[in-house]
């Protein structure tokens, strides 16, 4: 097999989301990128696993080293069989099933999105958009009305309340200033909406009880502001997984010269010199670059001081044999359950048509933030889900906690080694691509960030 | 789309780095041939209009951006081909061991278990022939695809490899007619909303 290049002007380890979006944005510009990873796999964090392989992955392999830092992987990953009877045929279907570690949505008018036609990098991705968005109210699940006129069709809105909530809706910018209060739902309250609508108007920003007015009515904007755009609801969510989009920068970044290497098992160090990296040690060679990119997991750990994680994100992935609420087309739902008053559980149920899981099933994944353990955590949502008798049945059940670091600083960390941190607990991209774009404008100020890539057939090839 | 278009068909080129993969390519697409061309940037897939049997196909042909140096194609670039190009060099044996591989990688990544495969003999207008045209042909019939001899350079073969491919992709039932045109293809200029009663899949472009 050839040799690495031994010199390059941006070096990158791991294909995790931000890393991807560094090195597509860097390859693009004309600069010499060699993107390495030490799994076999693309998305480290982000990625996407057909079903044998979630069985075998394993976030804490025996032998450590200098480039897989046990701090930042995944914790308490533990799987479990519901129905044994199930697991050949579900086997069997292994590679029908796209199952993202990192779930995330976009929304049709957010930055992701916006990326994605700027720079032209849409060509590679596929979409499905959530066909309706549910919550949790008196012990049952609602339909959030998501356009004027899913409100004015609802039964469970009457007419004077229609009037309020359009009058809520149509004057968010105004609020901000008029209010006394500093609570968003004390202000919904105060505007004599009926719980029903608090609860609607609740879901649609994602908000709990100790959720601030000015989030709140954020939240609530870029949801409308995401509306009518492409199908019912604000949100889009990626064909055959959410891993995919760090392979299509993958792509991006290789069209344009970049360099990949996976499975690099014989990485050895990066080495240091006047608080700068000099190079990288390989068991073959040395290679230097003029900058170097690293996720926090495959980053020393001499370089990520101090380690202080203070919060996790609790996951769990769920294969189930029907839809929380079935109906006659299959749904892509994404439920908005408020777990006690501090706490949102996302919960997004999958079927076939997203080209994650196999016909007649759905793959169900929860995410939220984490008080206790994943299964803790769940445990209430998924008792009202899945335990009556007309309830899907849990077939397979899959937990694990990932290590919230997107807030993390580090002390004396070499000038020209950039950290990319995991994922957050955003329902979508937004801060990840902001954290993509600082680091590129970090290393080559006044450079553009993911210009329009040329359509093929824009390219002249021989003159 | 265009009316008189039957299908789109996605098709892979792939196999060793320099057995002449973008030049395949490109001869068939551009009619062009650069002797000197070594790695190509920014061209990712060309799209070229064919018409076999009366069916007029529109070909999307997608080139490994190198990815292939270091085996490190992405799952989402076999996803859903149609038809597969297994490249080897007629002057280097080892290109032609390694299209086991290839095939191997092509069996554990497409999604299509019917992908039509072909493999096709690069620079037989070169000299020093290392693998004959019976050996190619007896793997082929071994792993049951279809062979071609080509050049880039002379063009010879190139025009009936891709012609061939796609009369076969036309004659394989289920292959390429079950095209999923809820999903959303996200782009600037057009508004899906409207269509939301179906529009339940989409794509950015």
């Amino acid at each position: 097999m050839d040799e690495l290049p031994s010199e390059v002007d941006l070096l990158i380890i791991g294909t995790g989301f931000i890393e991807s979006i560094i090195s597509a944005a860097a390859s693009r510009i004309g600069k010499s990128v060699l993107h390495l990873d030490p799994n076999d796999y693309y998305g480290n964090q982000w990625g996407s696993f057909n079903l044998q392989a979630l069985l075998d992955y394993n976030p804490d392999p025996s032998e450590p080293c200098d480039f897989r830092n046990k701090s930042f992987s995944l914790k308490n990953f533990h799987y479990e069989w519901l129905m044994e009877d199930q697991k050949e045929d579900l086997l069997k279907n292994s590679r029908k099933f796209n199952i993202d570690l990192t779930p995330k949505l976009h929304y049709c008018r957010g930055d992701f999105v916006q990326l994605l036609i700027t720079s032209n990098i849409a060509r590679y991705s596929e979409f499905r958009s959530v066909t309706r968005i549910l919550t949790w109210l008196n012990g049952q699940l609602e339909l959030v009305p998501c356009s004027r006129s899913d409100v004015f069709a609802s039964q469970k809105v009457s007419v004077v309340e229609k009037r309020v909530l359009m009058k809520l809706l149509t004057s968010l910018d105004d609020i901000l200033d008029s209010e006394n209060t500093h609570n968003f739902k004390k202000f919904l309250e105060s505007r004599k909406l009926s719980d029903n609508l608090v609860t609607y108007v609740m879901a649609m920003a994602g908000a709990t009880e100790h959720t601030s007015l000015g989030e709140g009515v954020k939240s609530v904007k870029r949801f409308l502001d995401s509306l009518g755009r492409f199908g019912k609801t604000p949100y889009l969510f990626s064909m055959y997984g959410s891993g995919e989009i760090a392979q299509a920068f993958c792509r991006l970044s290789a069209v344009f010269g970049g360099i990949y290497a996976l499975n690099q098992q014989n990485l050895i160090s990066l080495d240091s010199e006047d608080n700068r990296i000099t190079s990288l040690t390989t068991t073959k060679q040395q290679i230097r670059a003029q900058n170097y990119v690293t996720s926090l997991e495959q980053c020393s750990e001499k370089f990520l001081r101090p380690v202080k994680i203070n919060n996790y994100i609790s996951r769990a992935i769920l294969i189930t044999n029907k839809s929380i609420l079935p109906s006659e087309q299959e749904q892509l739902s994404f439920l908005i359950y408020p777990e006690g008053t501090e706490r949102i559980i996302n919960v997004f149920e999958l079927g076939s048509l997203t080209g994650t899981c196999p016909k007649n099933y759905y793959l169900v994944h929860l995410t939220s933030k984490q008080v206790t353990t994943p299964q803790e955590d769940f445990k209430g949502a998924l008792g009202n889900l899945f335990s009556g008798s007309d309830q899907p049945q849990i077939i397979f059940s899959c937990y694990f906690s990932i290590p919230e670091t997107s807030d993390l600083d580090f002390e004396n960390v070499p000038e020209n080694l950039f950290l990319c941190p995991g994922p957050d607990n955003d329902l979508d991209y937004n801060s990840s691509i902001q954290k993509a774009r600082e680091i590129f404008e970090k290393m080559y100020p006044d450079l553009e960030f993911l210009p329009r890539a040329p359509d093929p057939e824009e390219i002249i090839i021989g003159d | 789309m265009d009316e008189d278009i039957l299908t789109t068909l996605k098709i892979l080129i792939i196999g060793e780095s320099g057995v002449g993969k973008s030049s395949l390519l490109l001869r068939f697409t551009d009619d062009n041939f650069d002797p000197e061309q070594t790695l190509t940037i920014g061209v990712d897939f060309k799209t070229k209009k064919l018409s076999v049997d009366g069916n007029n196909v529109k070909l999307a042909i997608w080139d490994t951006a190198g990815q292939e140096r270091f085996r490190t194609l992405t799952p989402s670039y076999y996803r859903d081909a149609q038809g597969a190009i297994l490249v080897f060099d007629v002057s280097s044996y080892s290109t032609f061991a390694k299209l086991e591989t290839w095939l191997n990688e092509l069996d554990t990544y497409s999604t299509k278990n019917n992908i039509v495969k072909m493999i096709v003999g690069n620079k037989i207008d070169v000299d020093n022939r290392e693998v004959t045209r019976e050996q190619a042909m007896a793997f082929a019939r071994r792993h049951q695809t279809l062979y071609i001899e080509a050049s880039a350079k002379t063009k010879h073969g190139v025009q009936s490899a891709f012609e061939e491919l796609v009369h076969k992709i036309i004659q394989t039932p289920g292959l390429w007619e079950s095209y999923n045109s809820d999903n959303i293809h996200v782009n600037g200029n057009k508004n899906h909303a409207d269509q939301s009663g179906c529009a339940s899949y989409c794509s950015l472009t």
